[in-house]
């Protein structure tokens, strides 16, 4: 559970001791518990729970919005920032696509082209807030938060709910393709391209420096306010995407689509190890991250105990807080023990000033 | 797809045999199951469940969510229970993940709130929109004389069966009370803190409100609260639906004029029952009328099962009901 | 900040102006009492908040605390507990509740904003695991700590005046109220000068607990049913009226009062929006508008007179 901390170390350590590995660990054992405890035969004879295979790809399906959000949230995160808007910018992203192809008359892949640029623009709000102005993006997205909920229920005024969308939309959400879950296949892409972006790109390095020290970052001649502007448009074209898949999904469009998928999307970034302050994480981390809570989630459902209790949502929910406490005491433990003591030692022959 | 064909032959094959020992799983899903109503529709089904010896699934979103209804059935299939009873947050979205229940074997019945019929084979019906919605509009005319300025507390603006109501107490009132209006309608997000809030601004924004609907279970003893607070009890009439234990308080002293409800223990009970006859094979499409355990015999119209008339809680008869 | 406190006082004034205008039964004795009396508790936590976002840190558990708080007082005092019993212990369980926040944050430094994600999911869920959301009633004698109406709520509103008041005065003149400054300005000066930033923070996360405890007292009083989902939200709006209120999410920064004010603008948008005859559906587009408004005021403040570079990466 060590972190390397010089690049000293034997190869074979730099794995073991690699914060992913811990979460390797962590997701096999998940895995093994719930298929162990979690399938049985029941009395038609038929091997149900979590060992079927029809149970993996609920998996994938239910963790695909959440997961694209977490996938957006890492860049925003590496630089420090933060973004509690997501989930509503995704609720009004469902509301426009269902505005544009329902009331507008659009067709569905125009609408859907239409509403990815929504979502930018929305990205672009706090962009402009944030990288132009340089407000805190806790605030500016707090304030977003609120609005695009707003705009998505002034629009509908609540009420409007879009359904009957083309079979050929749903597919997006509801069938699988070349034996995955479609919006599998779409998250994939997403996953290669900001793995890409962040770990194969100047761009990613530049994510990281800003988080380290914004101003450092522009007195090394960085372009700072655009890459964070980038980070967070990035993050409301995401949104948009997965607007698009959760409305597949469920067949329907309503301005409370997402309500509270914040939450978990930064739960599974952090839990990923991509750190709060910013510079430090990986996106193989963030996978790793909504593959331990998408599976927690599932695989709780499936335990005849929790079943018995009826009590799936509120025991995972319990389950994914506690693994943060404990994976953030983790994590802090080898840099407490190092760091016992503080780093400038109190100069001893001077008075320590008396506060008036 | 082998696995709806092997299924159907390990059914039969087991049919034939008669090995079907194991109890009968009935899983049950609420919109919200923190709600008092679907609490004391558990404690019913729980009932029919001992009684038929049948096993009792009860789990659903903890405030309505349209997304985490589909998940749940979706692990229920995988979990391969007998039968799936829902009250649908949304009835598109949900329907889809209940066909492929029925699909794999698995029967489906609704109640509380309808899915699409083609996704079940039965609703319990307590009641239709129609029918609440008339019942509110109708007693609400009769506590203000048929005129006046009304104002609607609803849980949020997006909640589903919201909208249904609403969208019919409105034109009931043009049409039958054109002398009432409804004046604003105002979310409370279930909370019956922020629905105190909203009806004291209700009652100071608009001084000649006669009455006050809430239509979710937190909202009527809010409203309640904050009517008594303002000293309005009995100028400002208010009405709704709920449970009486939440509103008992309210009733008796004369502040909640009356209370729409369902015995919703019974709902419960009646749905279980539903449930389990099904898979039994002691009830099949077609049937006019079922025996239902304790309730004694139930009309079936078509593909409802309906449970009956629903009650007006006031101060007169506050004292029947215990849920 | 002056001159941000000055700013939302005056889109308040803007607004209580309109009202006054359009639609003067707004200002009717009892209706704006009931208002205040029912933001009164959170009123106090956002008191509490300002203190933690001083200190360059932030609570987003408060209202799955608050929910805690209040579930358990509830059982409680149905279980005949007098409630001069039930305030202390309330305060004394969410001082441990923030307690343990405190611990995680000053103890191992971790950062607050996830520490704090963390418990608010859990405490949350495991309410809903223990009570399903079921209603607790409270016997008549809790009610307005057991006075009559009237007396009873101008006692909450003391109550919540007095913590405001008392915070101030504590923030501003007491040498251990401006050690909270200190330590959101810069940690490692504020070590040097002789201040233990650990207790500082720790102090402040542990505050934050027992105010959570007083409020949902305060929320208990009002009404004889306690719902526990009651809570759920009032994080999102502590913060909001703090920040709004012109208190520096980068620390060091602001006044209990900006707090005040904030929340006192924010608390009159809903009752507003009904008494300006707007419909509700615009409520949160507004909300959303006006927190973006006030973040807006800093962009005209020169460049130069900005926190150091280390603070804006926190933020």
């Amino acid at each position: 559970m060590k972190r390397p901390t010089t690049g000293a170390a034997p190869g074979w350590r730099r794995i073991v001791f690699r914060y992913e590995t811990l979460l390797v660990v962590l997701l096999v054992i998940e895995w093994l518990v719930f298929y162990r405890f979690g399938t049985s035969t029941n009395r038609r004879g038929i091997v149900v729970g979590f060992g079927t295979m029809e149970r993996q790809f609920d998996i994938l399906r239910h963790s695909c919005e959440i997961g694209l959000l977490a996938l957006a949230l890492t860049p925003v995160i590496l630089t420090a920032g933060i973004d509690l808007s997501v989930a509503s910018v995704l609720g009004f992203c469902a509301v426009v696509f269902g505005r544009l192809w329902h009331d507008a008359g659009l067709p569905v892949w125009c609408a859907a082209g239409a509403t990815l640029l929504a979502g930018a623009a929305a990205g672009g709000v706090n962009a402009l807030f944030i990288a132009r102005f340089r407000l805190p993006p806790l605030i500016v997205t707090l304030g977003t938060y609120s609005l695009f909920r707003g705009l998505a229920e002034a629009l509908t005024r609540g009420a409007v709910t879009y359904t009957d969308f083309p079979v050929g939309f749903l597919f997006l959400g509801q069938e699988r393709w070349l034996g995955l879950p479609t919006q599998a296949w779409v998250f994939l892409v997403v996953a290669l391209f900001i793995w890409t972006l962040v770990h194969r790109r100047m761009t990613g390095r530049v994510f990281r420096v800003i988080g380290f020290s914004p101003e450092g970052a522009r007195y090394a001649g960085l372009a700072v306010g655009r890459t964070t502007a980038l980070a967070y448009v990035m993050a409301g074209a995401i949104a948009a995407l997965a607007a698009l898949i959760y409305t597949a999904r469920l067949g329907q469009a309503k301005a409370d689509a997402a309500v509270g998928y914040e939450l978990f999307a930064i739960t599974a970034v952090v839990l990923g190890g991509t750190s709060i302050f910013g510079g430090r994480g990986t996106v193989p981390g963030t996978l790793l991250g909504i593959a331990v809570i998408a599976v927690l989630k599932n695989g709780l459902a499936a335990l005849p105990a929790v079943i018995r209790l009826n009590a799936a949502e509120e025991s995972a929910g319990l389950l994914t807080g506690m693994l943060l406490l404990v994976a953030l005491a983790l994590g802090a433990a080898p840099k407490l023990l190092s760091a016992r003591r503080p780093r400038t030692p109190l100069p001893e022959n001077l008075p320590i000033p008396k506060s008036p | 797809m082998k696995i709806p064909l092997l299924c159907l032959l390990f059914v039969s094959a087991l049919a034939a045999a008669g090995a079907a020992e194991q109890k009968v799983v009935v899983a049950m899903m609420p919109k919200a199951k923190g709600n008092a109503y679907f609490i004391s529709c558990k404690a019913g089904a729980d009932i029919a469940a001992k009684e038929l010896g049948a096993e009792l699934l009860f789990d659903g979103p903890v405030d309505t969510n349209a997304a985490k209804q589909n998940e749940i059935v979706e692990n229920w299939i995988t979990l391969g229970v007998d039968v799936i009873a829902v009250a649908a947050e949304n009835k598109e979205s949900l329907s889809t993940a209940l066909r492929k229940a029925q699909r794999q074997g698995i029967k489906v019945i609704a109640f509380d709130s309808d899915a699409a019929p083609d996704a079940r084979s039965f609703f319990v019906n307590q009641a239709t929109p129609e029918g609440i919605a008339n019942t509110l509009a109708d007693e609400a005319a009769r506590l203000t004389g048929g005129e006046g300025e009304i104002a609607i507390i609803t849980a949020t603006l997006t909640a589903s069966n919201q909208r249904e109501w609403l969208k019919r107490i409105e034109p009931r009132l043009a049409e039958k009370y054109p002398r009432m209006k409804v004046v604003a309608v105002r979310p409370s997000d279930d909370l019956k803190d922020r629905a105190q809030s909203e009806a004291t601004a209700l009652m100071s924004a608009y001084p000649d409100l006669k009455l006050i609907m809430a239509i979710c279970t937190p909202g009527v003893p809010g409203a309640a609260e904050a009517v008594k607070q303002a000293g309005k009890a009995g100028k400002v009439k208010v009405m709704g639906l709920g449970l009486p234990n939440e509103n008992r308080r309210y009733v008796k002293e004369g502040v909640t004029d009356c209370v729409i409800l369902w015995n919703t223990g019974d709902l419960g009970y009646l749905t279980a029952y539903t449930a389990v006859k099904l898979v039994t094979g002691e009830l099949k499409p077609g049937a006019t009328s079922f025996k239902a355990g304790s309730l004694g015999e139930k009309r079936v119209v078509g593909d409802n099962v309906l449970l009956g008339e629903p009650f007006i809680f006031t101060r007169d008869n506050s004292d029947r009901f215990n849920f | 900040m002056r001159r941000r406190e000055l700013a939302v006082a005056g889109v308040l004034a803007v607004l209580l102006l309109v009202l006054a205008l359009r639609a003067p039964s707004f200002f009717q004795g009892q209706p704006l009492r009931s208002l205040l009396t029912r933001e009164a508790p959170v009123l106090v936590m956002a008191c509490g908040m300002t203190v933690v976002i001083l200190t360059r840190q932030i609570d987003i558990s408060v209202g799955s605390q608050f929910s805690v708080c209040s579930v358990a007082a509830g059982l409680l005092a149905a279980h005949g507990w007098p409630i001069g019993a039930v305030i202390p212990f309330a305060v004394f369980l969410g001082f441990f509740l923030g307690a343990v926040n405190g611990a995680l944050v000053a103890g191992l430094g971790l950062p607050s904003i996830v520490v704090t994600l963390a418990t608010m999911v859990t405490l949350r869920q495991g309410l809903n695991l223990v009570q399903q959301g079921e209603f607790v009633n409270l016997p008549d004698r809790v009610q307005w700590f057991g006075l009559e109406q009237t007396p009873g709520q101008w006692s909450v509103l003391a109550i919540a005046l007095a913590v405001l008041a008392g915070s101030a005065f504590a923030l501003h003149s007491f040498a251990a109220g401006r050690h909270f400054y200190a330590v959101g300005s810069d940690a490692e000066a504020a070590r040097l000068a002789g201040i233990r930033p650990r207790r500082v923070t720790f102090a402040a996360f542990a505050g934050m607990g027992a105010l959570c405890g007083l409020a949902a007292v305060m929320n208990i009083v009002q009404s004889p049913q306690v719902q526990p989902l009651a809570g759920a939200g009032l994080e999102l709006k502590a913060i909001a009226a703090v920040v709004v209120g012109g208190v520096a999410i980068s620390g060091g920064r602001g006044s209990v009062w900006g707090g005040a004010i904030g929340l006192l603008l924010l608390a009159c948008i809903p009752s507003a929006l009904t008494h300006l005859r707007i419909e509700a559906y615009w409520e949160k587009a507004i909300q959303g508008g006006i927190i973006l408004l006030a973040c807006a005021t800093e962009i005209a403040r020169p460049r130069a007179k900005k926190s150091p570079p280390a603070k804006a990466a926190a933020a």
